[in-house]
């Protein structure tokens, strides 16, 4: 039954992806897959991944102005409440016009989940699991995990910190060990399972799993309480729903390595 | 001060039983409405409102003898870059744009609608969780909300007294040490007693990359936190918020009311005011009430109520009595008061003298030379600075500064200051007999009070050539004699 | 050749992604309905997706159009809060009156696909009493299960082989497939819930 089910995806990713190969293609690098221990991981602990391929870089305003006029639902005139709020794309002057506020090389912003999605698949792509995209963010120039220099986590959390990063230029941050930009320091960036962080109002009446980020129990069940760029980025997973946008949150998508091959 | 406070109340109490036939009759009227409630839950609200939100060092008018209502609170959340003190810059985290957040006031069996609205350019999810809920999480579980959203939720506050609110999104420390927090007050039916003036202050710790005074837009820097390594300790979120243009006032003869809070993130606070004397302490913001208090403790997530009646005029230093944080690093704060001095109250300095166990009765000071010759003299310029840095040290460094940097609003700069390099005369003056009012250095306006200073001729030729001939100063130097001569010439 | 394989490409393309969303909506719905399709908008029969029931029939979401829907997602498996939040689901059940139980679905969806196969959820209804009409459980892909719950605001992870953390979630959904109430918690007072599908029935 799963088999099935990943035919149908291959099927779908095919369907999709020849279209627009050509530009994005070149753009991804592999990431070789490997076990590590994300803040907040299994009981484990120790989540493996997979090899996958993931864009060099964060999906930018103009590719998302060419896929939302190859697809018209996704214009922002056209887009059902089901699949985003109403600030989807919300500074954008028209349905095919960015406006002056954008630069057509900044990241794309103020998408759903739901059009993020669709964008990657639609490019015979997906978006990377939280477990995967940590996997590629733990990386700094020189190390696969850099978790464990001192500097690391400042450095991050320096990044977090300076106000509209999203006004830059994608590729205005560092070349991570993979060869990927802008993991850090440019927008926080939508993942296919997002909504597996589990930290609502909800989550501290199941009487099994006590877990909640706020103050401080978020510290039971993290693995690095000295990791405060990580909390962050969990934090922010947990606020969001799927239909909504924001505009310091984009996106940028992966493939796995076997479809290609 | 007793003796008026004591006067006063009888007053009250001749007042009040004059008023009781009167009071009796419009509690017969009132009846229907003025019940006592056993359960502060069971108070019925009437009507909306909207509450009026204040930044500190300002709070929102008393409740009085309102009813209970449906109160709306509209608090934005603002991620944005400030100042720190003078060319430093930080990214706060505000509640209501204002590190602490605004000043919610309320009183008991008011239902407060609270929306908390976290504004699109911000890059982090936020809730807050405030003290006087009653219920779990204090809201935070509630108001969790997403950049670009707004979250709602009701609570109804049943205890009266003054609580913390702050921010409880994880990395929680982070949050409050960005400036997340803030003061709600509950006041009791009929509202707190009636004082002339009321301010809120907050305390609060912060931790940056570069060093107390780094300049640039300095980052928060995480390890420095956990080991509880503060750069800065400051009222209401920065160096120099209630000194100077800034500092609060009153008149004298008035009661002054301060809402105290201290959000942290680490440091509990030693809140004291110098020269003054707390009539009465709210102790951690609750009912207990202590009288004649002179130094009141604050915890981290706590808050407290002090009162007093001012009755002479000058300057009062607000502090954290743990001094170092309060002369290095910004936790002062200034009331000024002005009206009729009382000398009986407080008299100046009457006579002043050298105290010898030996000898009886105060005497005249010797005459300077003496003192002169009862140390040894520096003869050359790397003596006279090594000689004129011991007595900085001993006398100026804590205004001024180690660097000569001074603290922002309060004591100017000695540091490449064209105030001190501009007349010789003028300094060596302001050694001798003090300095009173306003100065201009290096284009900022200071006004505040250095006593006179009782060194000897060759003490102060020597600090002076210390610090002329440091910190990019102009390389003077003093001797004793031109001291001497201006020592005379008054 | 190559041409043709572009002209087949661009064609699934085009039925993949364009079409297969809204769209198809459009093309379902009487005129009458047309009229509302503002609501529409909002309606999970927007979804693509496609489910298998316990009785291991294929079925898509908007095929349920014209009932009142309750949804919960669990998984067979678990031991902790599933339980209580199936038992939450017969008592909203119970106070349905009979001449309106015909207008409204119970659905319970697997969060655990891989383990929850048609057979299981056969299993799973006959032990808890759940095999009367109005008893749905519905599985489907681990992609278009976390989409699903992406719709509902369902938070779930798997934390071990045989366990998930997850929201504890009751929905409602009118009877054209716009979500109307969430009810938050185990065990918690299901009055508003109860009154909001009895509501829903009294008017269709």
């Amino acid at each position: 039954m799963v088999s099935f089910f990943r035919l149908i995806l291959v099927f779908l990713v095919i369907g999709c992806s020849n279209n627009i190969l050509g530009q994005s293609e070149n753009e991804m690098v592999l990431v070789t897959g490997g076990s590590f221990i994300p803040l907040y991981g299994t009981d484990s602990a120790t989540v493996v991944v997979r090899d996958f391929k993931m864009d060099i870089y964060p999906v930018t305003n103009n590719d998302y102005l060419e896929f939302v006029k190859k697809y018209p639902k996704w214009k922002k005139s056209k887009i059902i409440r089901l699949f985003s709020e109403e600030s989807y794309l919300v500074k954008w002057e028209d349905d095919v016009t960015l406006g002056i506020n954008f630069l057509p090389i900044s990241p794309v912003t103020n998408v759903s989940w739901f059009s993020a999605k669709s964008y990657c698949e639609c490019q015979g792509k997906r978006l990377p699991t939280v477990d995967e995209w940590e996997y590629a963010a733990m990386a700094d120039e020189k190390l696969p995990d850099a978790r464990i220099l001192p500097e690391y986590n400042q450095k991050i959390l320096t990044w977090y910190e300076a106000p509209k990063t999203f006004e830059n230029p994608i590729g205005s941050t560092f070349k991570n060990y993979w060869g990927i930009y802008d993991l850090h320091g440019l927008v926080w960036e939508w993942t296919l399972d997002f909504n597996s962080v589990l930290i609502s109002g909800e989550s501290r009446k199941d009487v099994d799993k006590d877990t909640n980020l706020f103050c401080g129990s978020a510290a039971v069940g993290a693995s690095d309480l000295m990791n405060y760029a990580a909390f962050m980025r969990y934090a922010l997973r947990g606020s969001i729903k799927a239909n909504y946008t924001g505009r310091n949150l984009g996106f940028r998508c992966v493939k796995d390595v076997e479809v290609l091959e | 001060m007793k003796l008026n406070q004591r006067l006063s109340k009888m007053k009250a109490l001749m007042l009040l039983i004059a008023l009781t036939p009167l009071i009796a009759l419009f509690s017969c009227v009132d009846n229907n409405e003025k019940k006592d409630y056993q359960n502060t839950a069971d108070i019925p609200v009437s009507r909306e409102m909207v509450a009026e939100l204040t930044a500190p060092p300002h709070v929102p008018t008393p409740v009085g003898r309102r009813k209970a209502k449906k109160l709306i609170v509209n608090m934005e959340i603002l991620e944005e870059v400030g100042e720190m003190t003078d060319g430093v810059k930080y990214t706060f985290w505000t509640f209501g744009g204002s590190v602490p957040g605004s000043f919610i006031r309320t009183r008991v069996g008011d239902e407060v609608e609270f929306h908390l609205k976290n504004h699109p350019d911000n890059k982090l999810p936020h809730n807050i969780d405030l003290h006087a809920v009653t219920g779990p999480g204090g809201g935070a579980t509630s108001s969790f909300v997403a950049p670009g959203k707004e979250a709602q939720f009701s609570f109804k506050v049943l205890n009266p007294g003054l609580y913390v609110y702050h921010c409880a999104t994880a990395p929680v420390g982070m949050h409050i040490a960005n400036g997340m927090y803030g003061l709600i007050l509950v006041e009791p039916e009929g509202g707190l007693p009636k004082v002339d003036k009321e301010y809120y202050i907050m305390q609060g710790d912060f931790y940056t990359k570069g060093e107390t005074g780094e300049r640039g837009l300095q980052p928060f820097d995480m390890k420095k936190a956990v080991a509880e390594d503060a750069d800065y300790v400051v009222f209401n979120g920065k160096v120099g918020s209630l000194t100077g243009d800034n500092a609060i006032t009153a008149k004298v003869g008035e009661t002054v009311r301060l809402f105290v809070g201290n959000g942290g993130p680490n440091l509990v606070s030693s809140f004291h005011v110098i020269g003054e004397i707390f009539d009465k302490v709210n102790v951690e913001g609750g009912d207990l009430v202590n009288t004649n208090v002179q130094t009141t403790l604050i915890p981290v997530g706590g808050a407290a109520m002090v009162e007093f009646r001012v009755d002479v005029p000058g300057t009062f230093i607000i502090v954290d009595h743990a001094i170092f944080r309060a002369f290095n690093k910004g936790a002062l704060g200034m009331l000024k008061v002005e009206g009729e001095e009382d000398l009986k109250i407080y008299s100046g300095m009457q006579e002043e003298g050298i105290y010898q166990p030996e000898g009886g009765g105060i005497q005249d000071m010797p005459a300077v030379e003496g003192a002169d010759q009862a140390v040894a003299s520096a003869k050359t310029l790397e003596e006279k600075m090594e000689y004129g840095k011991a007595t900085y040290m001993q006398t100026c460094f804590a205004c001024h500064q180690a660097e000569g940097q001074g603290i922002a609003n309060a004591f100017p700069p000695l540091s490449k200051s064209d105030y001190l390099n501009a007349n010789v005369n003028r300094a060596i003056d302001i050694i001798l007999n003090g300095k009173t009012g306003e100065v201009v250095v290096n284009g900022v306006t200071y006004n505040s009070v250095m006593t006179r200073q009782d060194l000897t001729d060759e003490e102060i030729a020597n600090v002076l050539t210390y610090v002329y001939n440091s910190w990019d100063n102009s390389k003077k130097e003093v001797t004793p004699a031109m001291v001497r001569s201006r020592r005379s010439a008054h | 050749m190559k041409a043709l394989i572009k002209i087949l490409v661009i064609a699934l393309v085009i039925t993949s992604c364009k079409n297969n969303k809204n769209t198809n909506i459009a093309s379902d719905i009487s005129p009458k309905e047309a009229v509302s399709n503002e609501i529409l908008e909002l309606s999970i029969f927007n979804l693509p997706s496609t489910w298998t029931t316990q009785d291991n029939v294929d079925i898509e979401l908007k095929s349920l159009k014209g009932d009142i829907l309750v949804m919960v997602m669990i998984y067979t498996t678990c031991k902790a809060a599933c339980p209580r939040l199936v038992s939450d689901m017969r008592n909203i059940e119970a106070q349905i009156p009979k001449n309106n139980k015909g207008k409204v679905k119970l659905i319970l969806v697997s969060i655990d696909p891989e383990t929850d196969t048609p057979t299981r959820l056969k299993a799973f209804a006959k032990e808890n009493n759940m095999e009367s009409e109005q008893w749905l459980f519905l599985r489907s892909s681990i992609e278009m299960t976390r989409e699903f719950a992406a719709v509902l605001a369902v938070n779930y992870k798997k934390i071990s082989p045989m366990d998930f953390s997850h929201s504890n979630i009751i929905s409602v959904f009118d009877t054209n497939g716009v979500m109307v109430h969430q009810q938050e918690g185990l065990g918690v007072d299901n009055k508003e819930t109860v009154k909001t599908i009895l509501d829903l029935a009294e008017t269709n």
